[in-house]
């Protein structure tokens, strides 16, 4: 059956993150325990500083007075209340209480008693990083920080720099200076590599880049000045939500791994950017050029020589297996992203086993790399329910 | 919206997706076979203000809303020559039926209109799609008759197609589906008068006549009799692409951006000849097997002669080796010669924007790809039939 | 498209009487018979270099079918390649625009200044066929300007009502747009892969009870009874390469014969068009 149409569903269940969050706040404390941290659905909100549910409540009762959280239409009856819901809407009052700064998210505005108070401006969750407050979106463009792994792809070629997509507010800047000049690592950029920029990055072209330095306007400056860095190829690209969605990549332990893959495919390089592009490529071993062999080999020589694929625009020779299983990892993380679910590295590779037992089991046999609607929701239906 | 409109896409990318997609059988970026097409989500009558509506949408998110709005109008005549009008005219089919009420249309009565947001409506895109679905709609001239109501009135049917997301592939084949649906579900109501006389109409919604009688529901084509036309199907158009030797239905923005050659066409479903009567258990044993017509072929112009064309290594002057001696202006001169006289020459793993058309061979096998019997316009009507219209 | 810019007269439009001949006259000219085989095209009046202001440009001009009528007239301008605005991205490629506009006293109905949704479609279709024929990546970072003015259009004087003729007679239009583009192309010195012209095909249904459809190349609407389908094609001849195939009509699916029939018929006519671009394009040089 070349299409399938199917009738639209009675209504979409809420994300199961954000679900649990407030059934454990609202419930009691004897609701049973870990799930909320373990949770598939995962907060990727937070990284570290974000105050879980649990947490915050317990702090809230600890340290007194933390949060003073009225519905907008009730009378200010009383100074302290345990919040209600873990999100915050924009004009919700998160506390007046002075103590606190008011970090991203949030704005000031006057109470009526003349005091203070910090107010959302987001509809988010409310982060705290010792006395700062903040308020994370539930959804929103990528913000870039600094150390961060991005996927850009080249939209404008400049006299001295590149303007890189990044999913960002602000195009991402990338200057000749910040990357490795073909040809010795350590070369001092010339007159003729201004001319002949559009020979190491041209307009559409992929770089995987870190973020180096930001500026006032949240644009991000980026480098590439590492062999893992640098022009894309043998591979797809896809874009996924990024940081500060339901869904989406995470800021993780790993944004980039090689995947032993299945059915003969050979390694594959997973690149998952913070911004949310992706790409899946071949796993290709440093190749060293024949006229390079002959030449004394060094430490420098030898970056010299890895570094010398760096702006090919020439894919290497990918085996149909290699290209099926990457068509399939592709697949997984469009189901975890249409399914709600985070994308990182745990995720892609369970999805990806997960799928490969699929495939075996399904009418196609393995070389079934079809994860699209329905198959996609089962696979994080056993996804989820591997991990609860 | 032109479907040329700017892909940017790296020439690895696009040299990877066009190898990826040129074997056998071809692997897709997500995973579909050739002839599949994405799953969407489709439903009817979801907007009462209307006489007909539908909307269908992807899983990514692209949607596509159509409402269809009927007037009354009253047709202009040329006054002067009545018998001219029927008698010299032969545009209809059946000319001996001209005595009396002659049922006939014009193209006139149908106004069609596609919304695309970010697109200019006067975008030269955006004009293409529209006419490429009018001309499918209209091209039998059967369509307009059913607007007849008598010689001094008319139906004039406003259809307005919205794509409710940005475009994130060439809408075409989903504004097609989505029309088609809200065509099948478009109803007109009853009419109470007689005659040339102003039309007067039922007021209940409930007696209101499909525009396209269903064969399965009695009471509807019981009602329609001016047209004895009961499998009739608005049309359906389908996007496919050429790769290699490979054909492929319902391409994304990526696999477009690497097609040899795009064809859009529209395939409708006649009135079978035999009587109406036997109808209902004859589509019921022949499902899959329709009546089908070819109404329009367009070829759709493929956005991949528009990509950068990637630079083999050999030519690279910021690759390898060439890199080391980047000073070295004679070595370089010497290589953007070489450049220059392997233009032609196809390498490996290198993008190269196509260049010239399609062999007609090629176009003819997309298009029986599409009708031949059991094919996939055959399935895609099947799967139509199974969309709940209310 | 609506007029915004102007005044427009008021919506309610009647229609003048348009006063028909005696009958027993029209029974002689009411239907014009197609005097040619029905693989031969009418004869045409190519020739480049008319407006020396542009880059380049070519003229065409089709005999009418002798019944009174108006032949087609088309002049094209090149203007081009030329630089990119600022504003506009970097392109590896040169940027083709089209422009295909009747004049306002083309057609028998009057046409507005502004491009009516017809004439940008034909733009469209032009430009699919030329972007095939043209090597994109010999002018990067430049676009080029084609614009063609249809002066007349076909039109029988005789057809006191056309109705759905006109339909038909915009794939004429299209084939002529796109051989006198080809034309003016290679006069303003663009790199072509090879010269690209356009060929029409039909399937008629001709006057007469029992007469069988037949396929016609170049075909005048007027002349026959009825059209059941037609398609346009732009052909390039040394590659043996279909660029723009625009087919419009009602025929059954189980016989893809005849659709294949009426794509040669017009591949043909695109052919025999091809003979006189090259020939026109060779006395330029000669």
């Amino acid at each position: 059956m070349p299409i399938t149409i199917l009738p639209p569903k009675a209504f979409r269940e809420p994300p199961r993150n954000l679900h649990h969050d407030s059934d454990d706040v609202m419930s009691d404390a004897s609701s049973d325990s870990e799930d909320s941290d373990s949770q598939p659905g995962g907060v990727s909100l937070d990284s570290g500083e974000t105050i879980h549910p649990r947490k915050r409540r317990s702090a809230a009762t600890t340290s007194g007075s933390t949060f003073t959280k009225r519905p907008k239409t009730a009378n200010i009856t009383s100074s302290i209340s345990v919040p209600r819901s873990a999100i915050v809407t924009p004009g919700e009052r998160i506390t007046t209480d002075p103590q606190w700064m008011r970090g991203h998210g949030t704005y000031l505005s006057s109470a009526t008693l003349g005091e203070q108070a910090i107010t959302s401006s987001l509809a988010g969750i409310v982060t705290r990083t010792n006395k700062l407050l903040s308020v994370r979106p539930l959804r929103a463009r990528y913000t870039p920080e600094v150390g961060d792994l991005v996927v850009g792809r080249i939209v404008e070629v400049q006299a001295k720099r590149w303007r890189v997509d990044v999913g960002s507010t602000q195009l991402a800047a990338l200057p000749l200076s910040a990357i490795n000049l073909p040809g010795g690592i350590l070369r001092k950029r010339t007159e003729t590599d201004e001319l002949q920029i559009r020979t190491f990055f041209a307009e559409g072209d992929l770089v995987v880049a870190e973020v180096q330095q930001l500026f006032q306007d949240g644009g991000a400056v980026l480098h590439t000045r590492s062999l893992k860095y640098g022009k894309l190829r043998n591979g797809v690209f896809m874009a996924v939500s990024g940081t500060g969605g339901g869904s989406g990549v995470v800021r993780s332990r790993r944004q980039v791994w090689t995947l032993e893959s299945a059915n003969n495919g050979g390694p594959i390089d997973v690149i998952l950017g913070v911004n949310g592009y992706v790409w899946i490529s071949k796993h290709v071993d440093p190749v060293i050029p024949e006229e390079a062999k002959n030449q004394q080999t060094g430490i420098t020589n030898l970056e010299e020589v890895v570094s010398a694929t760096m702006y090919s625009s020439q894919n290497d020779r990918i085996e149909p297996e290699t290209m099926r299983e990457i068509a399939r990892i592709r697949g997984v993380v469009t189901a975890l992203v249409e399914n709600g679910l985070r994308v990182d590295e745990d995720m892609v590779t369970k999805g990806y086993n997960e799928a490969v037992e699929m495939a075996l089991v399904s009418e196609g046999g393995p070389e079934d790399v079809y994860l699209g609607g329905e198959r996609g929701e089962q696979l994080a239906a056993a996804l989820t329910g591997r991990l609860a | 919206m032109a479907s040329s409109q700017h892909v940017l896409l790296s020439p690895a990318e696009l040299a990877y997706l066009h190898a990826s997609l040129s074997l056998t059988p071809p692997i897709r970026p997500d995973g579909r076979s050739p002839t599949q097409f994405r799953p969407l989500v489709a439903e009817t009558g979801i907007l009462p203000g209307t006489n007909g509506s539908a909307r269908i949408c992807f899983a990514d998110g692209t949607e596509a809303i159509v409402g269809v709005k009927a007037e009354v109008e009253r047709t202009r005549t040329r006054h002067d020559f009545p018998s001219l009008d029927e008698g010299a005219e032969g545009d209809d089919d059946d000319l001996e039926d001209n005595q009396h009420d002659v049922v006939k249309g014009d193209n006139d009565w149908v106004e069609m209109t596609v919304e695309i947001p970010g697109y200019r409506d006067d975008d030269a895109g955006t004009v293409f799609l529209s006419a490429m679905l009018s001309e499918a709609l209209l091209a039998d001239g059967e369509f307009t008759k059913r607007l007849w109501i008598n010689r001094r009135f008319h139906w004039k049917l406003y259809l307005d197609i919205l794509l409710i997301s940005p475009p994130l592939s060439y809408p075409l084949p989903l504004l097609s589906l989505t029309t088609h649906l809200a065509l099948l579900a478009t109803r007109l109501p009853r009419l109470k008068s007689e005659g040339d006389e102003d039309p007067l109409f039922d007021d209940d919604w409930a007696a209101a006549a499909y525009l396209y009688p269903r064969p399965a529901a009695k009471k509807g084509s019981k009602k329609t009799t001016s047209f004895a036309t009961p499998t009739a199907r608005p049309p359906v158009t389908l996007l496919v692409m050429a790769v290699g030797n490979n054909i492929i239905f319902d391409p994304s923005k990526e696999e477009l951006a690497v097609a040899d050659v795009a064809l859009a066409v529209s395939v409708g479903e006649s009135s079978n000849p035999s009587s109406s009567t036997a109808m209902d258990i004859e589509t019921e044993e022949t499902k899959g097997h329709h009546n089908l017509r070819i109404l329009s072929v367009r070829t759709i112009d493929p956005p991949s002669r528009l990509t950068p064309p990637g630079i083999p290594n050999a030519s690279n002057s910021a690759y390898g080796a060439n890199a080391a001696g980047a000073k070295d202006t004679e070595k370089k001169k010497q290589q953007q010669e070489q450049a220059r006289t392997a233009e032609s020459e196809a390498v490996e793993g290198v993008w190269k924007a196509p260049r010239g058309g399609a062999k007609p061979l090629v176009l003819a096998a997309l298009v029986q790809k599409v009708l031949e019997k059991g094919g996939v316009a055959d399935e895609v009507l099947d799967a139509l039939d199974g969309v709940d219209l209310n | 498209m609506a007029d915004r810019r102007r005044i427009n007269g008021p919506v309610g439009t009647t229609i003048a009487p348009i006063y028909d001949d005696a009958p027993e006259q029209k029974s002689q000219v009411a239907m014009a018979t197609r005097s040619r085989p029905a693989n031969v095209i009418r004869k045409m009046y190519l020739k480049t270099g008319v407006t020396p202001s542009a880059s380049g440009s070519a003229y065409l001009e089709i005999e009418s079918s002798g019944n009174g009528g108006s032949g087609l007239k088309l002049s094209c301008s090149v203007h081009g390649p030329r630089a990119l605005p600022r504003s506009t991205p970097f392109s590896p490629h040169i940027i083709l625009s089209t422009h295909v506009k009747f004049a306002p006293f083309a057609t028998k109905q009057r046409r507005g200044y502004l491009r009516d949704p017809i004439e940008r479609d034909l733009g469209t279709h032009l430009e699919a066929a030329l972007r095939g024929s043209i090597i994109a990546d010999r002018w990067p970072k430049s676009g080029v300007d084609i614009i063609i003015s249809i002066v007349e259009g076909e039109q029988d004087r005789e057809i006191s009502k056309a109705q759905g003729i006109e339909a038909w007679d915009t794939m004429n239009a299209l084939s002529g747009c796109i051989t006198v583009a080809s034309a003016a192309l290679a006069d303003a010195g663009i790199d072509c892969v090879d010269t690209v012209a356009g060929g029409v095909a039909a399937l008629v249904q001709d006057a007469g009870d029992d007469a069988a459809p037949s396929i016609v190349v170049d075909p005048i609407p007027a002349e026959h009874e009825k059209v059941l389908a037609a398609c346009c094609i732009a052909y390039l001849p040394t590659r043996q390469e279909v660029t723009n195939l625009w087919f419009k009509g009602d025929l059954p699916a189980s016989d893809m014969d005849v659709y294949t029939q009426l794509v040669e018929k017009g591949i043909q006519a695109s052919k025999s068009a091809n003979r006189v671009l090259v020939d026109c394009l060779n006395e330029t040089v000669g």
